[in-house]
């Protein structure tokens, strides 16, 4: 028993660090998309015209920011690599991404739908445009059965009409009509 | 005083007043928990309700949505992990932690009393020491202000988790994007790229939102095979045991005082508000936590600092407004407002000419904290049942409020494009482990140290002088105190846990 703990053990051992490696890499992406990111605006920022009111123009503080983030990022982006070559290997880098992208294409997925929404909004009206990302998201939160269709048209009409006519009786807060529905 | 204390809560105590109020607390409590809704927000709605009534009687309703707005943020803090309004983010740390963890009745709880203790204790402060807190407050130059700014941007060292780095690169971020749009004191557009929709620069309250909310409810629905993802977001049985967890919060005094005394000189500053005081009062109780591990993982110290934090700035938002007649906050510039529609100028003889009113609006704080908690207690388990429904409907549901709120706020469509970007920033920051405090409170910071900074250069362009003023140079001072802390304390604590990561890893 214990020799096949140890043997698990032993063949597991190696992905921790490939797993921790995967990881760093990611984050080392991040470092250098912030970093040149930081670069570029802390240079765009610098470009704007000095005040002659005043000693730090409209300019100075947010190059001083940026240019601060881009020296974190350095620094980061070296610790990364550092801990990377530490770990020692990044095998199955390409597998670890399509692992990563396949447990949150829900995620990804509720986000178009997101972005769709809020295109259509100012063409459809909040309260179509509301209620069609409503029944779209239930159902591939819960699934396409009988009951819950039912289940989230009811939620869907409720949500969509009625909050449209909660926040405009209520609050007197009007919310997009859409061009649809405009004329 | 006598008089006036009696002829103010013989009108306070009115029994329409008193309906009106009730309905401004549930309003203010309904109100903060959507996220996107913010306490000013529902001040602004009420304010016209108001104008028929009396001075006082208008004052008090707006004071219980007041109130019960600083505490509604909590409930989605709580039970979705979304900070209901700027000054629950700190909530959201331990509260949401302890609701997934099977106690969603106590973190309420704990969030409930807390405020209603923080409210209590602000209005004693407000009634006893107005004049001299307000005096002290508006002495402080640009020089302290910046300081102070810098002191509090310090807190960003203790809200970065596992790495200083990530943390501070996070709360750099905050600050950059506090930087887009017109500049806070010539109003130069700056790293807008002429492009429309960041002209208008990135509203704090999207910003929020799409940090906080969005990636929040697109982690919901991640891993959607392997979890239930049909059930409820916290699905275990709730145990609610209010008056346990009223001595549990009594059980912390230190904590309590400490975190309503940040709260209320937090307010008094003119332009900090709840948004800052919660993370201060947070900070704070960290700091002298003798198990500041335990923080962020669902401890009841950081739900009472954060929430006792946050309402005394109600309290302490009134005292600059009540001695001198300069609002603490956008909520208490409504509310003078409210009383200039009615004739009365606020300013340091309110209490001498109408001294009613004023000893009647430390009545209506007292009445309207009772209130807050009365209906609080009662509707608790109404609030719980939102733990009930499924993922299905509530994930959609509370996006669709989060998309009502971005609008509402300018009624811009552009601002709904903001806030989907930023959201899919701060989910793929999270993701990878950044820390989503500090960029919060980098944007909240930003503007303030900014618009501070070059005041105070505009005046005096030497540098010295935040070293020479005796309490910029105080603060400089405990913000540096505070950084060493910090840095050794997340040193301390990796340490501690490089043995186990060590042992964990086989190597």
């Amino acid at each position: 028993m214990t020799n096949g703990t140890e043997k698990s053990a032993a063949a597991g051992a190696p992905a921790p660090a490939a797993s921790r490696a995967r990881t760093e890499f990611a984050r080392l992406i991040s470092y250098i998309v912030f970093g040149l990111g930081s670069v570029y605006l802390s240079l765009r920022a610098g470009e704007l015209p000095t005040s002659r009111w005043e000693p730090l123009g409209a300019g100075s503080f947010p190059q001083l920011v940026f240019a601060v983030l881009a020296v974190l990022c350095l620094i980061t982006a070296v610790r990364a690599i550092i801990d990377i070559r530490k770990a020692g290997r990044l095998d199955g880098l390409l597998e670890g991404l399509c692992g990563w992208l396949k447990m949150r294409r829900f995620s990804f997925a509720l986000f178009g739908l997101l972005v769709v929404y809020l295109g259509v909004l100012p063409i459809a009206g909040f309260s179509l445009a509301t209620f069609v990302f409503l029944l779209i998201t239930q159902l591939m939160i819960a699934g396409i059965s009988k009951k819950t269709v039912i289940q989230s048209v009811i939620a869907a009409l409720i949500f969509s009409v009625g909050l449209n006519l909660l926040f405009a009786e209520v609050f007197n807060v009007f919310l997009p009509r859409g061009m649809l529905f405009a004329g | 005083m006598l008089d006036a204390f009696l002829a103010g809560a013989h009108q306070v105590f009115a029994f329409d007043t008193l309906i009106y109020m009730l309905i401004g607390s549930v309003a203010g409590i309904v109100a903060a928990a959507i996220p996107g809704f913010t306490v000013t927000m529902a001040i602004i709605l009420t304010l016209p309700l108001t104008f028929t009534m009396g001075p006082l009687q208008g004052v008090s309703v707006m004071l219980s949505v007041y109130v019960g707005g600083y505490t509604g943020g909590l409930i989605s803090a709580a039970l979705l992990g979304i900070p209901g309004t700027p000054s629950s983010v700190a909530t959201t740390f331990d509260a949401f932690p302890m609701a997934r963890g099977g106690e969603p009745g106590r973190a309420l709880s704990l969030g409930v009393w807390s405020s209603f203790f923080g409210t209590i204790i602000s209005t004693i402060i407000l009634i006893v020491a107005a004049p001299p807190l307000a005096l002290i407050a508006v002495k402080l130059g640009p020089w302290e202000y910046f300081s102070l700014i810098v002191f509090a941007l310090t807190i960003v060292a203790s809200l970065v988790g596992n790495s200083l780095m990530r943390g501070l690169i996070a709360g750099v971020i905050g600050l950059g994007l506090a930087t887009i749009g017109p500049d806070p004191m010539m109003g130069r557009p700056r790293l807008t790229f002429e492009s429309d929709i960041l002209m208008p620069g990135l509203p704090f309250l999207i910003v929020l939102i799409g940090i906080f909310a969005i990636s929040q409810l697109m982690g919901e629905v991640e891993d959607h095979g392997k979890s239930d993802s049909k059930g409820a977001l916290i699905p275990d049985v709730i145990e609610f045991k209010t008056w346990a967890v009223m001595r549990e919060v009594l059980m912390h005094p230190v904590n309590l005082v400490r975190s309503s005394l940040i709260g209320v000189f937090i307010g008094a500053l003119p332009g900090a508000g709840g948004s800052i005081a919660n993370l201060l009062a947070y900070d704070q109780a960290k700091r002298s936590s003798k198990k500041p591990e335990e923080f962020g993982k669902g401890t009841p110290d950081g739900v009472i600092a954060s929430e006792a934090g946050n309402s005394a700035t109600a309290g302490g938002g009134l005292i600059p407004m009540i001695a001198l007649g300069i609002p603490g906050s956008a909520v208490d510039a409504i509310l003078m407002a409210a009383l200039m529609v009615h004739g009365i100028s606020v300013g340091p003889r309110l209490i001498m000419d109408n001294a009613d009113l004023a000893y009647g609006m430390f009545v209506a704080m007292v009445v309207a904290s009772l209130m807050m908690l009365v209906v609080c207690v009662l509707s608790m388990r109404l609030f719980l049942r939102v733990t009930d429904i499924p993922k299905q409907f509530i994930v959609p549901t509370v996006m669709i409020c989060c998309v009502i709120g971005a609008f509402a706020l300018n009624n811009r469509v552009t601002d709904l494009y903001l806030l989907g970007a930023i959201g899919l920033v701060g989910y793929g920051l999270k993701s990878l482990d950044y820390p989503l405090a500090p960029l919060v409170l980098g944007v909240i910071l930003g503007p303030i140290a900014e618009t501070n900074l070059r005041r105070a250069l505009m005046s005096d362009a030497d540098w010295t002088v935040f070293f020479t003023r005796p309490i910029s140079a105080v603060l400089l001072a405990a913000a540096l105190l505070s950084v060493i802390f910090s840095v050794r304390s997340v040193l301390k604590m990796r340490k501690k846990d490089r043995p186990a990561t060590d042992e964990q890893d086989g190597d």
